[in-house]
């Protein structure tokens, strides 16, 4: 959304149409190419930092944001979070040429699974 | 400096080597998918998740395609029906099953947002209403609804579909 001439990315609730706070992407736009978890606790983004494009990730949960270093050569133009919040695929510009990379966030993210997904253990499922 | 001093130093440079380290090792490439991902040429419009990774690739002298990656195998999967010699891929998602695709392509000067379905072969296109030009797509987990990036008269809205 333009927001006095700057991009500015919105995440509104569609249940109830709110529009939910994003106090920590102030001032860091443009932002572009939005890509949210299963359950919108995380919310991938590219930000203008330094005059650059970064990658960051944004927990709802706790508040945090995480930046994604990458090589000085390379830039991000377009990213996408895998709803789990396990890995991102990132296009990266490199001397004219459009390449993607997908990373591991496992251990940096906590999982952000579907709704009805058991994480993990709880015994055999019970036998009629 | 006295031993008690030396060690403290090392202990914090050890700490800080542990700190950087732990940073520039945060973001750990996959190596297994990036490997067959290079070979593609010239990849964007990446749409993941845990199963799946859609992408428009393209090489030098020949048409950008649509390519579905299967992540548990690490390699591009068959899309009958999707890829057409007459139009060119702008912008495409996946859902989580694999099944639904959500496309916007150029094809005869006009860009059409295109419902493909795999298990069917079978692509659909979708209505813009009201008219405006598609121009980016997402498509949610559950492959259940679609936003659009739609251009009306200099103006980027986003529209939500439903899909049944």
């Amino acid at each position: 959304m333009d927001r006095g001439g700057r991009t500015t990315v919105i995440l509104q609730d569609r249940r109830s149409g709110r529009v939910l706070p994003l106090r920590q992407l102030r001032n860091r736009q443009p932002h572009s190419s939005p890509s949210l978890s299963w359950n919108g606790r995380y919310l991938a983004l590219l930000v203008l930092q330094g005059g650059r494009r970064q990658a960051v990730i944004e927990d709802r949960a706790t508040g945090q944001q995480l930046p994604l270093f990458l090589p000085a050569a390379q830039e991000p133009q377009q990213l996408s979070l895998a709803p789990d919040g396990q890995s991102i695929a990132l296009e990266l510009i490199n001397g004219g040429s459009r390449r993607l990379q997908v990373f591991s966030l496992a251990g940096m993210l906590e999982p952000d699974r579907a709704p009805g997904l058991r994480e993990s253990g709880g015994g055999s499922p019970l036998q009629p | 400096m006295s031993k008690r001093a030396t060690i403290g130093v090392g202990l914090s440079t050890a700490a800080l080597t542990l700190l950087l380290a732990g940073c520039q090792s945060g973001l750990r490439p996959i190596q297994q998918l990036n490997q067959p991902l290079s070979g593609l040429g010239n990849s964007q419009s990446p749409s993941l998740n845990s199963e799946w990774l859609a992408l428009i690739s393209s090489r030098t002298g020949s048409r950008a395609q649509v390519q579905l990656i299967d992540r548990r195998r690490n390699a591009p999967v068959p899309l009958p029906g999707l890829n057409r010699p007459d139009s060119l891929p702008i912008s495409v998602a996946v859902d989580q099953r694999g099944e639904r695709l959500a496309l916007v392509r150029q094809r005869d000067d006009r860009s059409e947002l295109v419902i493909h379905r795999r298990s069917l072969q079978a692509s659909q296109t979708v209505p813009i209403e009201p008219a405006g030009v598609p121009q980016r797509v997402s498509l949610s987990a559950d492959g259940r609804v679609l936003a659009v990036e739609v251009s009306r008269a200099g103006l980027w809205q986003v529209d939500l579909l439903e899909l049944p």
